[in-house]
């Protein structure tokens, strides 16, 4: 992987790197402002770009340095400042032995706590917005979504040994 | 007064429209203008005031360039500025000169119009650039380069059509005193001047402004052009913090350019009648002489002419610096001829921005069915 920066006079300064299978990536510092993330598969003509405010792309280098998803019970709390001032929290655990073998559905998850099983990390394999069917194993990471007090009442009333 | 407070009203409203459009606004500044001016309905008359401001917009516009001209990085990417910079000086200015000159200009006015059709509008191309995602391309780089070269190119310019009757030697010799007081200054000085412009009151605003205004009546004094001279002084302050300076002169330069574009435009004279073959001509061959160029490039930096057409694309648009040597150097008719090459070829660049790759990709469509594949 090389990494190359240069200063183009007038834009701002670009950063490229290639990785070991020959993708490029292409980060622009622009003078607006604005960064610019430009993605070229190997083999492919036109890059695809996407325009980031500079809050954007920090919360975008949080999640590619692995902030968010290395720690096993970990969370994130988003806040939609032009909502309202929404929050949400996006939180992570581990299945205790007392939930394995049952499903979402048995557990009334979003009935009695309302929180949302959004993802289900199990051996490097992630499930994206599981049924109500599916059934929790020992060892399985899951992702859920909700408020603080949402998510106290989750970790209270399911998440118990 | 009014009048200006009237201009910059309509120049309000026009950049508001613009960049909801996202088009670039430089051609309806001028439009405004002659619409507001004599040869619209006569509601503005440019008066000492305005003048002023109109100048002080040019000059933060070349000092603004300045700031961006490194010349340690021009040196280290040579190969990249010359080839490309070459093709596009002597395409584009033999073609606009011989035009100007076959429609009965004189070699001087010729000479103006030349330098005004090669020289692409910075701005434009760099705003197209981003806005257009198209940064990444290799071509984005080479049309980078080649703003840079013109800014080169331009100085010397300023300096040839600016020498007119003077003892060549005794002007060249001012012009290398100014230059070394300039860089003696930021290089002695640059640990005062970084520290001065880390201050969060009003000395770094004040001192950017002071400094430029001071180069531009302190050559004018000496007979040099104040034009050169300021771009000279951006180019040596960029040795110190050019982000801070830029920051600092980006408001001066924001609200009197925009003064200078529609003060030329109400300034331009249409009652003396204009041959409108003679200016669609040269505005159309604008358009034609960067096609050109734009391939030529694309087969010797790229190895693919189509990959000129997106570097014609992004560089057809004539603006700001077109606008600048017709206001230096330009007569009636001269300035009236580069305002519509302007605002043609400005208007096409828009579009051909945002569609040249789409027609490069439409271009390439039976290369890619022949049964000899192409390895790019």
């Amino acid at each position: 992987m090389a990494l190359r920066s240069v200063n183009l006079p007038g834009v701002g300064t670009k950063y490229e790197f290639e990785t070991d299978k020959g993708d490029i990536v292409a980060i622009f510092f622009t003078k607006t402002g604005t960064i610019q993330m430009y993605t070229l598969q190997q083999g492919c003509h036109t890059p695809s770009a996407a325009e980031m405010t500079p809050m954007e792309a920090r919360r975008l280098g949080n999640i590619l340095t692995g902030a968010i998803i290395e720690a096993e019970s970990e969370s994130v709390e988003i806040a939609f400042s032009a909502l309202a001032d929404l929050r949400i929290t996006i939180h992570t655990y581990l299945i205790p032995k007392s939930v394995a073998g049952k499903t979402i559905e048995d557990l009334q998850i979003r009935t009695k706590t309302g929180v949302t099983v959004i993802a289900v990390s199990r051996r490097d394999k992630n499930i994206i917005n599981p049924i109500p069917s599916f059934v929790f194993e020992t060892g399985d990471a899951v992702v859920v979504i909700g408020e603080t007090d949402q998510l106290k009442r989750f970790e209270r009333e399911v998440m118990v040994d | 007064m009014e009048g200006i407070v009237l201009a910059l009203f309509v120049c309000l409203v026009l950049a508001i429209i613009t960049k909801y459009l996202s088009i670039p606004p430089i051609p309806f500044y001028i439009i405004g203008g002659v619409l507001l001016g004599k040869s619209g309905f006569a509601l503005v008359t440019s008066d000492e005031i305005s003048r002023f401001f109109a100048q002080m917009g040019l000059i933060f516009l070349l000092f603004f360039m300045g700031l961006e001209l490194n010349l340690k990085r021009i040196a280290a990417n040579r190969s990249a500025v010359l080839t490309s910079g070459f093709i596009d000086l002597n395409v584009n200015m033999l073609i606009g000169f011989v035009a100007a000159y076959m429609f009965g200009f004189s070699i001087i006015e010729s000479l103006v119009i030349a330098s005004a059709f090669y020289i692409s509008s910075t701005a434009m191309a760099i705003t197209s650039l981003i806005e257009n995602r198209k940064l990444m391309m290799r071509e984005a780089e080479s049309v980078i380069w080649l703003m840079v070269f013109e800014d080169l190119v331009l100085i010397i310019i300023l300096a040839v059509i600016s020498a007119g009757d003077q003892n060549p030697l005794l002007f060249l010799l001012k012009i290398v005193g100014v230059l070394a007081i300039l860089y003696a200054i930021a290089h002695y000085g640059k640990e005062f001047l970084i520290s001065l412009l880390d201050r969060s009151d009003e000395l770094p605003i004040l001192f950017t402004f002071g400094a430029v205004l001071t180069t531009a009546s302190f050559s004018m004094y000496l007979g040099v052009p104040e034009t050169m001279m300021v771009i000279a002084l951006g180019a040596a302050l960029a040795t110190t913090d050019p982000d801070a300076f830029e920051q600092h002169a980006r408001p001066f330069k924001d609200v009197f350019l925009v003064v200078f574009f529609v003060f030329f435009g109400i300034t331009i004279n249409l009652s003396a009648g204009v041959d409108m073959t003679m200016v669609l001509t040269i505005s159309l061959l604008a358009v034609v002489s960067k096609f050109i160029s734009g391939i030529l490039t694309g087969i010797f930096i790229h190895e693919s002419a189509l990959a000129g057409i997106e570097i014609w694309g992004n560089t057809i648009g004539r603006g700001e610096f077109s606008i600048a040597l017709a206001a230096l150097y330009g007569s009636p008719l001269v300035a009236t001829v580069i305002a519509a090459m302007v605002i043609v070829t400005s208007i096409v660049g828009a579009f051909t921005a945002k569609y040249c790759t789409g027609l490069r990709k439409w271009m390439a469509a039976p290369w890619r069915r022949a049964p000899h594949h192409r390895g790019h």
